[in-house]
């Protein structure tokens, strides 16, 4: 499975899960997340997240 | 705007941390009337006092703009500010870690470890951290029907899980645990070095400082042994480090090891001494949350929140800012205020109770932005795997006597919580 990590606090988006207290709805794609969005837990810009797959 | 003379000596004042009751009653008046405002306590240069949640976040997201390294990083009177500088060749830190650090030495340094903190890396580590959990269980339930669950498991636990991913021998584990308390607890008499209450700055920097000296010359050794033989450890990763080809500068390198070995433990034991004292003065919440572990997460988050171990740090403007409408100059010292934070009422239904299933529950206790705490993961995955444990088997607890805050104003929490306690 497709997950995108947060390289500062190794926050993951799991687009299944969205993030609907952010108003991100379940199934957003990573690539439908505004270019300005930030990581919910510290802060990093969304640029400096890295896909990884986890089992 | 000035805070009023007695709220600024409150918020500095080591006693006012271990009183509880003072230091919210101050954070709640600065919340409401003056949340970012300028502090002048007697014997410390003049400070801001960040008190909202939005602004720490704030402050803390633009870490260029509001560096860490520039001026101390905790804390520190001016008479102490002042003898650092004259024994650090003009630096005004004790040690240089991460939490010192600003770009582009913060980022480099941090990606050292920053790999074997990420959650799937410390999977790997679950296994065994339970078993470390069940021992120390099996220990509580040995002891009979009291203990003092802040001494006999919270602060042995996380030492111990810590040090081994260092990789100290279980054999030293009691001496770290005497230099963390002694450098996190220079103001409680009952844990400094020095066995008293400080009353001269210049006496208790010196027993600090001998502390970092102890501190260092047991990574120095430890330095050469991993070079030597590189293992599967914390140490052998900070020892054998390049940074563009070079090894790290060695007075770096002893900080890393002593930030690892002191806030990699004693916050995740104030903070699970502090949830089993939430848990053992509230009856209904220990029945619901034993009744139903889908809550463990919700009430470990909480019990983060309720007792937000870093109570501090501080930030340096390097230009010219606003923040909450405030004119910040540049070079000016900003007091980043976490249980202040922790205790917003704008973020935080009623922030003053403890509720095991609070959602959501965006605490700051580990910080935010560059500098956000490097071992939260693992930190949530201990206590995490220790009520996961503990929870199950323990069928009552109350407390047996009155628990013991910690006297100190930058990382702090209960250092005694007696309990009585049934477990099978």
């Amino acid at each position: 499975m497709k997950t995108w990590q947060c390289r500062t606090c190794g926050f993951i988006y799991f687009e299944a899960e969205g993030l609907p207290e952010e108003g991100i709805p379940a199934g957003t794609k990573w690539e439908e997340i505004p270019d300005d969005w930030i990581c919910p837990m510290c802060g990093t810009p969304k640029v400096d997240f890295d896909m990884i797959e986890l089992d | 705007m000035t805070i009023p003379q007695e709220i600024a000596d409150t918020i500095v004042d080591p006693k006012a941390y271990a009183d509880g009751k003072r230091i919210d009653d101050a954070f709640s008046f600065l919340r409401k009337e003056m949340p970012l405002a300028q502090a002048t306590p007697a014997d410390y240069d003049p400070f801001w006092v960040v008190t909202k949640h939005a602004d720490i976040l704030e402050v803390e997201r633009q870490n260029d703009l509001f560096h860490n390294g520039d001026r101390a990083a905790t804390l520190v009177p001016r008479e102490v500010d002042l003898k650092v500088r004259e024994m650090m060749g003009g630096s005004p830190h004790l040690v240089r870690s991460l939490v010192q650090m600003d770009n582009p030495d913060h980022m480099a340094y941090r990606r050292i470890t920053q790999g074997a903190f990420l959650p799937q890396n410390l999977r790997k580590l679950e296994d065994r951290i339970r078993e470390i959990a069940r021992g120390f269980i099996d220990r509580m339930a040995a002891k009979g029907d009291t203990c003092d669950f802040a001494r006999d498991v919270a602060f042995l636990y996380p030492l111990h899980v810590i040090m081994e991913v260092l990789g100290v021998p279980e054999v030293d584990e009691p001496r770290m645990l005497k230099l963390t308390q002694e450098l996190f607890g220079s103001a409680d008499p009952e844990l400094n070095r020095l066995g008293a209450e400080v009353k001269d700055p210049a006496v208790g920097l010196a027993a600090m400082a001998e502390t970092v000296g102890e501190f260092i010359t047991y990574f120095n050794e430890m330095t050469e042994d991993r070079r030597r033989k590189p293992r599967e450890d914390l140490a052998s990763l900070i020892a054998n480090a390049t940074i563009d080809g070079q090894p790290l500068d060695h007075f770096a390198a002893m900080s890393y090891y002593i930030i690892a070995a002191t806030a990699g433990h004693d916050t995740t034991s104030n903070t699970t001494a502090g949830g089993l004292w939430a848990i053992a003065e509230r009856p209904d919440q220990f029945k619901r949350l034993k009744a139903d572990p889908s809550l463990i997460p919700s009430f470990l988050e909480e019990t983060i929140r309720w007792v937000t171990p870093v109570k501090h740090f501080m930030r340096t403007a390097t230009a010219d800012a606003e923040v909450h409408g405030q004119k910040i100059a540049k070079g000016d010292w900003m007091m980043l205020c976490y249980p202040s934070g922790n205790r917003d009422e704008d973020v935080f239904a009623d922030p003053f109770e403890f509720k095991i299933d609070r959602s959501p529950n965006k605490h700051v206790a580990f910080g935010y932005g560059a500098h956000v705490c490097l071992g939260q993961h693992l930190g949530r995955m201990e206590m995490r795997v220790l009520w996961e444990e503990l929870l199950p088997r323990l069928e009552s607890v109350e407390l047996n006597g009155t628990p013991k805050l910690m006297q100190a104003n930058f990382v702090c929490g209960p250092k005694s919580v007696p309990i009585r306690f049934k477990m099978h």
